[in-house]
């Protein structure tokens, strides 16, 4: 019968209208549920973005190329050849992989020493290309005093602020930088400060000192050799494309190792799963109030109108097409709420937050987290994979919380239904 | 019992109603055997609780009896599954209760209309036929109205054309008019006998009112769930 199809839906959307005090209640219930789903989960997504950005830029990238065993030895030993970067570039040059490589820095880093007048203090030193890294990793943007290093720069040395304090160091003062150079040797290194960053992490003000990586080859005798190429894609979504592209570009070479940034850097992917865990269970717990508000509703409207399932179940309906009655008025319900809540969530987060939420008030200090340095604005993030999902839960959620409703108008005796007192 | 050679509209056979409640067991219909004729206008009277109503919702299939069986248009609905029950109930029976028989959110042709959309019906027939009914009942123009915007009376007129509409072999209508005035409940009798006269239509009653008993062609007087008397009589403004 091909027109039950459009009588029950169409008796079930005049029903949802009818009651249209209820149904407005549980309807903006729903949609202020959904908004808040849509707003939390573009600032979810746009807070993550923002933490891989910082992450890899910091970090050693969206793409880490490294010589292989470097990233457990952190040892000059286990460095790129000239050979090794030379054939990382040509990859990074490849079609396929060129148009969307967004920057890449070639760097040398070693642990080491920096000895200031009276103290020696732990440090990781950074050889780098300062024309590179003012787009990758920005630090030159953190100086307090002073500047970044320039082209040219030689003997020149960019400090963190709590390093500067702890070797009573200013801009302009010597300090002696000490690491194992590529023969086995320590070697030394006088450089000059030329800028101190604050960036608010610990680890990298006390620990960091970033020099030319022109003077880092010299200096510990390991000229055109690398200990990463740290590659930048478009986006963070294209990142796990680009390192299977990078590794078959590659190909079986055993003096490169190709690494994503979660095996890099997992603590940061698992700071993001953590969060991402939160995130579900405040979702879920969204959920199960939206399913409590449609199960209440369509169930009190059921219980109400007994007598009107009673007629229609005497006009010959069956218990399947009274059932499907209900499960019309709960999905139609559900729908419709569903759908103008993440307009109107994902308008509000528009035109409210699109330039970014920030949330700096809410810390008392610099935020920082599992080694990264955040920014304390978050631009959310829509994704149209994430609307189709929240609104494909909402439906599902909306057919689950109707089936209560359903079984228990067909559970109406017509007989009791119809009975009036004498 | 008289051999059956000719159809009946419905019959039943020592059918028997139990109601259990909280280990009481009420006997609401007590081996009742009766058959109605097609055509015939039979009105079931008796004392508030004396079982009209079961007997009635047996009849149409709304409520299974104990023991018995009870055939509508020679079909046993004792073996009919839920669904053929539904089945049946939209294609050969129509009901008019006491009151709110509409449903709130169609308009008076939608209701009337109603089952007739499920049957499958096609438009052009289901428009005629309801034009032509509204007609003769004499709710023409009220088509479009809801039925909050309806009287008592002509919500009353809207549930029979919705019960004959369908031309069915039988309408079961329990208390018709009971939430009527007298004037409302005259001219909805009145309509209803001459649909009977007209059309042909089988109506079987349930009642306590004396109005409605006196337009019965035959009238059976139930006492405590059961027959005690059956007769013909000649009803008054035939
Ligand atoms: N669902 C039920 N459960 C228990 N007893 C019932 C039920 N329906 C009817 N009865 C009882 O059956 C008897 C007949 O009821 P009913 O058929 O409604 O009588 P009438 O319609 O003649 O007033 C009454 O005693 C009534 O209380
Ligand atoms: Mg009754």
């Amino acid at each position: 019968m091909t027109v039950t199809w459009t009588v029950l839906p169409k008796l079930a959307l005049r029903n949802v209208r009818r009651q249209a005090r209820r149904s407005l209640l549980t309807g903006s219930a729903m949609a202020i549920g959904v908004a808040v789903l849509a707003f939390s989960r573009a600032l979810g997504d746009g807070a993550h973005e923002d933490w891989i950005d910082a992450g890899v830029r910091m970090g050693s990238g969206h793409i880490a190329i490294q010589g292989p065993g470097y990233h457990a030895s952190k040892s000059i030993d286990d460095r790129l050849g000239p050979d090794g970067v030379a054939q990382a570039l040509g990859v990074l040059g490849q079609p396929g992989v060129a148009e969307r490589v967004q920057a890449y820095a070639t760097r040398f880093e070693v642990q080491g020493l920096a000895l200031g007048a009276t103290t020696a203090r732990p440090v990781m030193i950074s050889g780098v290309d300062p024309t590179v890294e003012e787009h990758f990793s920005r630090l030159g943007d953190r100086v307090v005093e002073g500047r970044y290093l320039e082209p040219g720069d030689r003997l020149h040395a960019y400090v963190g602020e709590r390093l500067a304090e702890r070797l009573q160091l200013r801009v302009g003062s010597r300090l002696v930088l000490n690491a194992q150079g590529a023969d086995g040797e320590i070697a030394g290194q006088f450089v000059r400060v030329v800028g101190i960053f604050k960036t608010g992490l610990p680890e990298a003000d006390a620990g960091v000192v970033q020099i030319p990586l022109g003077t880092a080859h010299e200096w510990l005798g390991v000229d055109g050799a690398a200990t990463t190429v740290a590659v930048l894609v478009e986006s963070g979504w294209v990142a796990g494309e680009m390192v299977n592209r990078v590794r078959d570009a590659v190909g079986e070479r055993d003096d490169i190792a190709v690494m994503s940034w979660q095996e890099a850097m997992p603590e940061l992917e698992a700071a993001i799963k953590v969060d991402d865990w939160g995130d579900y269970v405040f979702h879920i717990i969204l959920f199960a109030i939206i399913a409590l508000a449609i199960v209440n509703t369509v169930l009190m409207s059921v219980l109400y109108r007994t007598r009107e399932f009673g007629v229609l179940r005497a006009l010959g309906l069956t218990k399947g097409q009274t059932a499907s009655v209900v499960m019309s008025e709960g999905i139609i319900l559900t729908v419709v709420s569903g759908v103008l809540g993440m307009i109107v969530g994902v308008a509000v987060t528009w035109i409210f937050f699109r330039n970014g939420l920030d949330y700096s008030a809410l810390m008392d200090s610099d935020f920082n987290f599992s080694g990264v340095v955040l920014d304390t604005v978050i631009v959310p993030t829509f994704r149209m994979q994430q609307v189709v999902l929240s609104l494909g839960s909402i439906f599902i959620i909306g057919v689950a919380a109707s089936m209560y409703p359903a079984y228990r108008a067909t559970r109406i005796d017509v007989a009791e239904a119809m009975k009036f007192e004498a | 019992m008289t051999s059956m050679t000719k159809s009946t509209a419905v019959r039943t056979d020592e059918v028997w109603k139990v109601f259990k409640h909280d280990g009481l067991a009420v006997e609401a219909v007590q081996g009742i055997t009766m058959s109605v004729d097609p055509g015939d206008f039979v009105v079931v009277a008796g004392p508030s609780g004396c079982g009209k109503t079961t007997l009635l919702n047996m009849f149409g299939g709304l409520t299974r009896p104990t023991s018995g069986r009870v055939w509508v248009d020679e079909r046993d609905l004792t073996a009919l599954s839920e669904k053929e029950l539904a089945r049946l109930r939209l294609e050969r029976v129509g009901f008019v209760f006491q009151a709110y028989n509409l449903l709130p959110v169609l308009t008076a042709s939608e209701n009337a209309e109603f089952s007739m959309l499920l049957q499958g019906i096609e438009p052009d027939e289901r428009r005629r036929r309801i034009g032509e009914l509204f007609k003769t009942i004499g709710i023409g123009g009220l088509e479009d109205r809801f039925p909050a915007k309806l009287s008592g009376g002509q919500q009353q007129r809207v549930a029979v054309a919705r019960a004959v509409v369908g031309e069915p072999a039988l309408v079961l209508a329990d208390e018709p008019t009971a939430n009527l005035d007298r004037a409302a409940s005259d001219a909805l009798l009145d309509l209803m006998v001459d649909l009977n006269r007209d059309r042909g239509t089988t109506f079987v009653f349930a009642t306590h009112d004396p109005a409605l008993m006196e337009r019965a062609k035959r009238l059976v007087r139930l006492v405590d769930g059961q027959i005690e008397t059956d007769e013909r009589r000649a009803p008054a403004h035939q």
